[in-house]
């Protein structure tokens, strides 16, 4: 009867796990399917000349090179705000924290990761009012709106991963520099972060794929259908994640459905490249057990 | 503790951290204090409770509510089964080699971006679900549930992994010195020792599982009725904020809007302190 | 005989010639305005009129690339809205602003078009026209089989759009009489997206601005008239809206200019070749 059981459990976790690929794997050839015929120049450049549109000189109309801009000065902006914040906060939270304030911070940090990504969107649109409120007619949603939201968004990430890091270096390493009269500070800058720069690194790599494919923040703070590349950062702008949302609710015809398709194979290209080198940098030092 | 004053840079570490805390506490003021007229004017009860009839001066938030929780405890429903047997594959069951590879095969699904897999299942079940309920458009809370499945499973995979990880090898060699196989390994002696990471595991992926836009917005037809069954075109919590945001802010609607987010954001509070309670429960019983 | 087939198509050619190089320095004249220019052009509300943004902003950002036109959805409420608040430069609405719309903001119009709101079908459907008792019931649930208006035995797939739509609101005011909409229909955001949802899916009936109708759907003749073009134009098909185009109080410096254009020949030949009714 036991046998029967565990046979039964050894059975449907394997098909559990059958499911799950051939899932994913029939969901990458569909989309490989319907959007590879349109993977060409003219899907990111539409009919104006590549060299052209990446000089700037001209706009693009048909193309997603400017939602492809988008997501890029989007990745750039936020990790440039992000990765400052969450890596000093992340050796606060390691080195100079300890006891009822660290549990403190722990839960918030906790709660800001765990938020839905709407609401953090939510929260940039809230300010951008209230700002616009109080500086009548000058701020309104905008690229900076955007990166400080997603900064936000992966905020948390950051900061949780730097910790870790920082946490798990190797305790005699920790000490001798002390012991040599370095000080504190030395110590961080000198030798611990050093030592788990590559899980630093690895944790900002999966921060700025999650910048990239967030779709419900920059849907509220200033990604619309046709912008162009934005000029300053007070601009409106397009990204990847939102063209996708937008073409798959309107499209005129299969071609332009045929180029959101495209669209998605570039989005998901970008996203599991950036996790896959997040997780190539990791490995050059495996902490974790991966064999039983 | 040092007692020589900090540095400049010491300074800014502190204030990096404090910022962030801050910021978050930040959110949930500014979501209280725009939803506060809608929440002085209209009952608690009122607004949890009654539809959505905006003509009508109602500004309850009940059907996203519930489609809202239908969604997430169905998802869950089918992600926490499978989720368990592929953490059994890679932790035992599978040979060893195989086990790195399907590990690093599901941390490449956790990034991939949820609005391609709503757009592919957009085309690809939609259609399907249409045929298959026999009426409607096919946008459905069914059509969104396996997709939001996919999506929590990842994550969830690799919470449980993680725990079943830590188990102490003495455990897991005496069971194979006693002749036990992996399954029984797993069932008797990982499971009940890891039982706090997958509990933990659970509610991320609940989290997870309410607090995801896309998939519904794009796969649940957004409907505004309340859902008498799953076969039903449906608008969750963050569906509705994501399309309401086009108001004017001045409005009774719009400000119903920051009722969701106050209780999408309190939700989760509630969820990480579940978490932490169970963490401690559970290690206070070891 | 030779000689006159000569003299026939030289004039005919230079003719041509002289057209063309008359409507070329039209159009740049038009354009020229813009030559000196360059900022930020801020643009939102109603999707109707997206397409005529869309194909303006391209004309005079191909002219002039040191302006960027940036445009974006949300219906005509948002457009009423943001153009008040100042978050956009232009804001474009479907209906008429309210007179405590115009007067909280100084809102200034500018109608730059007329269009119409049509009932529309799958191309598949056989059920080809209703009455406006039929659409009210339709819409409110009262009737939810297409066998009872006359087609086959299936359900009806409600479509309509979020609350911010100028079209829901014409339509729900001039084709419904401000009848109940059911909370059971499908919300969808855009013209664009209604048209799309109606076209895949055969079973469903929804409302979009006729300049948006296709040969992707089909329109239903209500009360014997069909909506067209020429129906708007002459008034026998009764829902219609105007396009507007919102400034907070009058329009100046590239918001001048852009309003100046659409009203414009080039403007308004861009208004009818979507599918509009140009006011010129």
């Amino acid at each position: 009867m036991r046998k029967l059981f565990e046979d039964c459990i050894t059975i449907l976790s394997w098909f559990a796990g059958l499911l799950l690929i051939t899932a994913l794997l029939f969901l990458v050839a569909y989309l490989v399917y319907r959007g590879g015929s349109s993977l060409n120049v003219s899907l990111i450049f539409g009919e104006t000349a590549a060299l052209d549109a990446l000089l700037l000189k001209r706009q693009v109309f048909d193309g997603i090179f400017p939602a492809i801009a988008g997501t890029l000065l989007l990745i750039i902006g936020s990790m440039f705000i992000a990765i400052p914040v969450g890596i000093a906060g992340g050796i606060y939270m390691a080195e100079y924290c300890s006891g009822a304030i660290k549990s403190l911070f722990n839960l918030l940090f906790d709660i800001l990761a765990g938020v839905p990504s709407i609401i953090i969107g939510l929260a940039g649109l809230l300010l951008t009012i209230f700002l616009n409120r109080h500086f009548q007619g000058q701020i309104a949603t905008c690229l900076l709106v955007s990166c400080l939201s997603l900064a936000l968004l992966v905020l948390p990430y950051l900061i949780r991963t730097t910790q870790t890091a920082l946490e798990t270096v190797d305790p005699v390493i920790r000490k001798t520099a002390p012991v040599l009269g370095a000080s504190r500070l030395q110590n961080i800058t000198l030798v611990l972060l050093p030592n788990a720069i590559s899980d630093i690194i690895s944790g900002i790599m999966l921060a700025t794929g999650r910048c990239a494919e967030d779709t419900a923040v920059i849907m509220l703070t200033g990604a619309v259908a046709t912008a162009g590349v934005p000029h300053s950062i007070f601009g409106q702008y397009e990204a990847l994640p939102f063209y996708i949302y937008y073409i798959s609710s309107q499209y005129n015809g299969p071609d332009e459905l045929a180029q959101g398709f495209g669209a998605a194979i570039i989005l998901l290209i970008l996203c599991t490249g950036l996790l896959i080198s997040a997780l190539w940098i990791q490995r050059r030092l495996t902490t974790m057990l991966l064999y039983r | 503790m040092t007692h020589r004053a900090y540095s400049v840079s010491e300074h800014l570490f502190l204030a990096a951290a404090v910022i962030s805390g801050l910021l978050t506490v930040a959110v949930f003021c500014f979501l209280f204090l725009f939803g506060l007229p809608l929440l002085q004017s209209g009952q608690l009860t009122d607004l949890l409770f009654s539809p959505w009839a905006p003509a009508k001066g109602l500004y309850g938030i009940y059907p996203m509510l519930k489609t809202s929780l239908l969604l997430a405890l169905l998802s869950m429903a089918i992600a926490f089964p499978i989720s368990l047997g592929c953490s059994f594959i890679i932790t035992s069951l599978a040979p060893v080699r195989l086990r790195g590879f399907l590990l690093a095969v599901i941390r490449v699904m956790t990034g991939i971006p949820t609005v391609v897999y709503s757009f592919a299942a957009l085309f690809l079940l939609v259609p399907l679900m249409r045929n298959l309920i026999g009426h409607g458009t096919g946008m459905t809370i069914l059509t969104a549930t396996p997709v939001l499945a996919m999506v929590i499973a990842p994550t969830m995979i690799l919470f449980f992994v993680n725990s079943f990880t830590r188990v102490s090898t003495a455990y897991t060699l005496a069971t194979d010195a006693l002749g036990g196989s992996e399954t029984q390994k797993l069932l008797y002696v990982i499971l009940p020792q890891a039982w706090p990471g997958v509990v933990n595991g659970v509610l991320l992926g609940f989290g997870r599982a309410m607090g995801d836009t896309m998939v519904s917005l794009m796969l649940a037809g957004n409907s505004i009725g309340v859902p008498e069954s799953v076969t039903e075109s449906a608008r969750t919590l963050t569906a509705h904020i994501a399309l309401v945001m086009a108001f004017d802010f001045d409005s009774m609607e719009f400000k119903s809007v920051f009722v969701c987010g106050l209780f999408l954001y309190i939700l989760t509070a509630v969820l990480m302190m579940l978490f932490r309670m169970s963490t401690a429960y559970f290690s206070g019983r070891k | 005989m030779r000689k006159t087939i000569y003299s026939v198509s030289l004039s005919l050619l230079t003719a041509t010639l002289l057209l063309f190089f008359a409507s070329w320095s039209l159009a740049s004249d038009d354009l020229s305005s813009f030559a000196e220019q360059k900022g930020v052009l801020r643009i939102a509300g109603g999707t109707a009129h997206i397409p005529v943004m869309k194909e303006a902003a391209k004309q005079i950002i191909n002219f002039n690339p040191k302006i960027q036109i940036s445009i974006a959805g949300g219906g005509s409420g948002l457009g009423i809205k943001q153009a008040g608040e100042g978050m956009v430069d232009i804001g474009n609405a479907g209906r008429k602003a309210s007179e405590k719309e115009i007067n909280k903001y100084n809102l200034k119009l500018l109608k730059w078009a007329v269009d119409g709101v049509g009932t529309v079908v799958h191309p598949k459907n056989n059920v080809q026209s209703l009455t406006s008792a039929q659409l009210q019931d339709i819409y409110s649930g009262k009737v939810n089989n297409w066998n009872e208006v006359g087609g086959v035995n299936r359900e009806i797939n409600l479509y309509t759009r979020d609350e911010a739509s100028g079209t829901r609101k014409v339509f729900w005011k001039k084709a419904l009489a401000k009848g109940d909409i059911s909370v059971k229909a499908n919300v969808v955001v855009s013209n664009g997206a209604m048209k799309t949802a109606v076209a895949g899916d055969p079973f469903a009936i929804g409302f979009v601005s006729v300049g948006h109708i296709d040969s992707s759907v089909t329109p239903l003749t209500l009360d014997g008239v069909t909506p067209t073009l020429d129906t708007v134009r002459s008034g026998e098909y009764k829902v219609s809206r105007g396009l507007y185009s919102l400034t907070k109080g009058e329009a100046s410096g590239l918001s001048k200019l852009f309003l100046d254009f659409i009203m414009s020949p080039t403007g308004q030949k861009i208004v009818a070749d979507k599918g509009f009714i140009p006011v010129r």
